[in-house]
């Protein structure tokens, strides 16, 4: 009820504040305004944590209209979900519709999201095609900047899909050397969501942890919309391994958090930024969720002094603590406002062939340090952290801020 | 675990998901054994059913696997909320057929059955809206109980399941076959029309038919919930779909068949896990469905009526 109410109101503010003020602006003082276009799964299993995204993409947003604007321009928002109900979660076709849209409104010279990478599977060719550049600050598949996939993501050739977390293929090595060197695992079972974010990260986890001599004793691929993982998780159990490491989001997260607590409860359980997530904390809870190890593909900033004055600023805006992924969202909002002003300051023009070109050289100081992209589009940084869920009575209990606990970061392959 | 062990629990695993299938799959096929009509909305009739269920745990304070209750305080708490729970669920399934259905009672063809799928969508969207897109943590007040036999564990929610699977099929069973009413659904069943001149009440009978289908889909629901501790607005399709499978496999329209059907249902889909690999237990349930089909074409059970006019 919330979340989807609450985008239809603030989608319906923000057309309204939209023309308001760039109507306005425009009788008044001759002020321009461009438009950044958002894409997150607001209707379903990952509802609450694409708010939490939208919300610190939307602060950097807000901080920069009501200081004025950039360089004399208001930013708009078009704001778009890409969950479905038949989906239950984010659903590609409804992405790819959501790109079209973006690259349909002249208006938008860049765009925030998608969270899902299979979302992004879809939208990333139909960006190339508009020359419409987005930055992701969630989705952590590998394939969509990889140059080998290029002729299928960015047709048009030049990079679109930027990220400010990064990828998958490090996600899943650096967690399964974790799994190896500081948990001492020796045996383990992958388990995906058959979504194209899960398959990858598993894959990825996978072949590490066999290079790194762990004992992979088997694989296996789980519905999201199945409730029953009984009979998968007595499979396992049959094959006692140390270790469970699943790669996918909530809506089968939710139910393997809970149903692995049931059946294999003395197996260390481990997971991706899939997992980083409220509604895993809501909908399985503690005691089910308590100690697994989950990794986010960005640096932890939440204990960052430099972040703590966004944080308060986030916190008192809405109500509720941020996440990591609502820092990265900030900070991709940051880099597009960066590029905007940078563009005008020089005084060419502000269109989407511009900013993307200004968004690809960015050296921008954000919360999470300075970032800047490869010729992908990928961010050079690529710390992966390690976090474990630690019950702590002191805060809600889908407080992600203070359940995850921070351990450190994950070693990279050398 | 030994390989004998491990089929041991997949087949308690699989009585367990039978059981729950056996309830659902007994609302399609009263209801079809009536009407001849497939209720698509029992889908989220189940659905919905859960979260009343939830709804109905949570007045006694009971939230996620905080409040563990025992002895008389969780007899009464679950006690209630089946009986809260079926009667709502049952109430719904009458509703659907009054409002929806009955309109279009005269009319031939499928626009009886479009509409129950029409029914299923704003069912699905009311709680989509109403009550969010998120997974719920379901309140369970059972404390955890296993027996260990070996490796081979059997928890007490497992144990409840059987339970209330088996008395209310036998409570179903005594219904039909001996009373007046039952036995009157059963003329309904077999010729509506001569059931009619013979004095019965056949509108009657077609509400009682929702309402016990229904009600059995409410306890489905609960045991569901209470089993897996979670639901969300997406649980009645697969579920529902399996369901619905087990009636035609075991003969829709036959009350022997839904039961048969949903064990076999639960059991070829984690024995057929197990054995082959859970990505293809749709395919091996199908490919046992359409094996079946081929050479029973009324299912396990199913009688093969005369045409009805």
């Amino acid at each position: 009820m919330w979340s989807r109410r609450s985008v239809i109101i603030s989608l319906s503010a923000t057309a309204l504040a939209g023309t308001l003020t760039s109507h306005g602006a425009r009788v008044l003082a001759g002020e321009k305004s461009v438009k950044i276009g958002i894409n997150l799964p607001f209707t379903g299993a990952d509802a609450h944590d694409a708010e939490l995204i939208k919300d610190g993409a939307m602060l950097a947003i807000d901080e920069a209209n009501s200081a004025g604007g950039i360089a004399g321009y208001k930013i708009d928002v078009l704001l778009l979900d890409d969950g479905t109900a038949t989906a239950g979660q984010y659903d590609p076709a409804q992405a790819a519709t959501n790109a079209r849209k973006m690259v349909g409104d002249d208006a938008v010279v860049a765009a925030i999201g998608p969270q899902m990478s299979g979302s992004g599977k879809a939208m990333s060719p139909i960006l190339s095609q508009g020359g419409l550049a987005t930055i992701t600050p969630s989705s952590t598949n590998p394939d969509i900047t990889n140059p080998r996939f290029a002729a299928q993501y960015r047709p048009a050739g030049k990079a679109i899909y930027f990220r400010t977390v990064t990828t998958d293929a490090f996600q899943g090595p650096n967690m399964a050397n974790y799994f190896a060197d500081t948990l001492k695992v020796r045996s383990v079972y992958v388990l995906d969501d058959s979504g194209a974010y899960g398959v990858g990260l598993a894959d990825a986890f996978q072949a590490q942890a066999k290079r790194r001599g762990l004992d992979v004793l088997g694989r296996d691929q789980l519905n999201p919309k199945e409730t029953d993982y009984t009979t998968t998780l007595t499979k396992i159990k049959a094959l006692n391994p140390q270790a469970l490491y699943f790669g996918g989001v909530a809506q089968a997260g939710v139910k393997v958090v809970k149903e692995s607590f049931d059946i294999i409860p003395n197996v260390l359980k481990g997971g991706g930024d899939g997992v980083y997530a409220a509604e895993i904390l809501r909908g399985a809870g503690f005691p089910a969720a308590q100690g697994w190890y989950v990794t986010i593909a960005a640096p932890n900033v939440l204990e960052n002094p430099d972040a703590a004055p966004m944080m308060e600023r986030f916190a008192k805006k809405y109500g509720q603590q941020p996440d990591n992924y609502s820092i990265t969202a900030y900070d991709a909002a940051l880099v597009i406002l960066d590029a905007i002003r940078r563009l005008a300051a020089a005084g060419g023009p502000v269109t989407r062939d511009a900013v993307r070109d200004a968004i690809q050289q960015s050296h921008v100081k954000t919360l999470q340090g300075e970032i800047s992209f490869d010729a992908n589009g990928d961010i050079a940084n690529r710390v992966i952290s390690v976090f474990q869920i630690t019950r702590n009575d002191k805060y809600p209990l889908d407080d992600v801020l203070h359940q995850y606990k921070y351990i450190g970061v994950a070693p990279a392959s050398s | 675990m030994t390989e004998y062990e491990v089929l041991l629990q997949q087949t308690i695993n699989g009585l367990s998901l039978g059981a729950m299938y056996a309830l659902l799959a007994l609302g399609f096929t009263l209801v079809y054994g009536i009407l001849e009509l497939i209720n698509f909305a029992h889908f989220n009739v189940f659905m919905v059913a859960s979260f009343i269920g939830m709804w109905a745990l949570q007045l006694f304070g009971v939230s996620g696997q905080t409040r563990i209750l025992t002895g008389a305080a969780l007899a009464g708490v679950l006690a209630f909320a089946f009986v809260v729970t079926m009667a709502a669920a049952g109430v719904i399934g009458v509703a659907i057929e009054r409002l929806s259905l009955r309109p279009l009672r005269g009319v031939r063809g499928t626009a009886a059955m479009i509409t129950t799928i029409g029914v299923n969508y704003i069912l699905f969207n009311a709680i989509l809206l109403t009550v969010g897109a998120g997974s719920e943590n379901y309140p369970n007040p059972l404390p955890v109980v296993r027996w260990q036999f070996g490796h081979v564990i059997v928890e007490l929610k497992e144990v409840l399941i059987w339970v209330v699977a088996v008395v209310l099929m036998v409570a179903l069973h005594l219904f039909v076959n001996h009373t007046r009413l039952g036995k009157a659904m059963r003329a309904t069943a077999q010729d509506g029309e001569a059931a009619r001149m013979m004095g019965v009440d056949v509108d009657r009978i077609i509400v009682i038919a929702f309402f016990l289908g229904s009600a059995l889909a409410g306890a489905a629901a609960l045991i569901f919930g209470l089993y897996y501790n979670y639901t969300s607005f997406i649980v009645g399709y697969t579920v529902g779909l399996r369901a619905f499978t087990a009636a035609v496999l075991g003969g829709i329209g036959s009350i022997t068949g839904a039961m048969v059907g949903g064990l076999l249902i639960g059991l070829i889909e984690t024995l057929g896990g197990q054995l082959i690999a859970v990505r293809w237990t749709d395919v091996i349930i199908f490919s046992i469905l359409v094996l079946v089909l081929v050479v029973v074409p009324s299912g396990l059970f199913g009688r093969s009526n005369p045409q009805k006019s």
